[in-house]
């Protein structure tokens, strides 16, 4: 049982509960390979918020962009963030979408591992040690 | 008090604007005058901004009038399409997710 606080303390609220409850049953060196790689991938909430802020100066919708919703991002972009009403609801929200995110990688680093295909030093055979 | 705080951040609040959006653009009437505008922009004064008439074109789209919601605002079908997809992608997101904290 590996305690999130040790791994990842810059989590907060919802999101430290959540990953608390995937790391719960991992070992330490799990975690901290887990921590390793969500930490670098993930987003924190604060850009969410800044890149939508921009929303008010001309550049809506960065932070859909971000988050991988494409669709979205070109919506917002050409209009101006649906007429700045997209913006604000999203600067309400921003908590929330940066949560949404951040579960998807964390699910996506827990299939990584555990499809073993993570480039470990221990048996670098052949491809890893470039 | 506590409780309340707790159920409230659980509420899905991206889901709920769609949805009411999407209410509101069926319930407004394409053809009539100018109405009364929720766009800050139009309340600041402003006379254009680049997403006018997405609301009233959308509406035209489900009344069939694909010209003249094409000529109000082209990217009517484009909105529609992304925000259906975005309530689908919330609601299942809802629906396969459990909170641990």
């Amino acid at each position: 049982m590996a305690n999130v606080l040790k791994h990842l303390p810059e989590l907060e609220g919802m999101e430290l509960g959540y990953i608390q409850g995937i790391l719960k049953n991992m070992d330490d060196e799990q975690a901290s390979l887990f921590a390793q790689v969500y930490r670098a991938r993930r987003k924190d909430n604060q850009m969410i918020l800044i890149l939508c802020l921009l929303g008010f100066f001309g550049f809506a919708g960065l932070h859909r962009f971000i988050i991988g919703q494409i669709g979205l991002g070109i919506l917002y972009l050409l209009t101006a963030g649906l007429c700045f009403i997209g913006t604000i609801v999203d600067l309400i929200n921003y908590k929330s979408l940066a949560y949404e995110y951040n579960m998807k990688i964390a699910h996506e680093t827990l299939a990584m591992m555990s499809n073993g295909n993570f480039p470990n030093a221990q048996n670098g055979n052949g491809n890893g040690n470039s | 008090m506590k409780k309340a705080f707790t159920y409230f951040r659980k509420l899905p609040l991206e889901l709920i604007f769609w949805i009411g959006a999407l209410i509101g653009i069926l319930r407004i009437d394409p053809y009539g005058p100018q109405h009364f505008s929720l766009c800050p922009l139009d309340n600041l004064g402003f006379t254009w901004c680049p997403g006018c008439g997405l609301g009233r074109a959308m509406s035209l789209l489900t009344k069939g009038d694909f010209q003249e919601s094409w000529s109000m605002h082209p990217l009517a079908m484009f909105a529609f399409a992304v925000i259906l997809f975005r309530i689908y992608e919330l609601i299942k997101n809802l629906k396969t997710t459990k909170h641990y904290g």
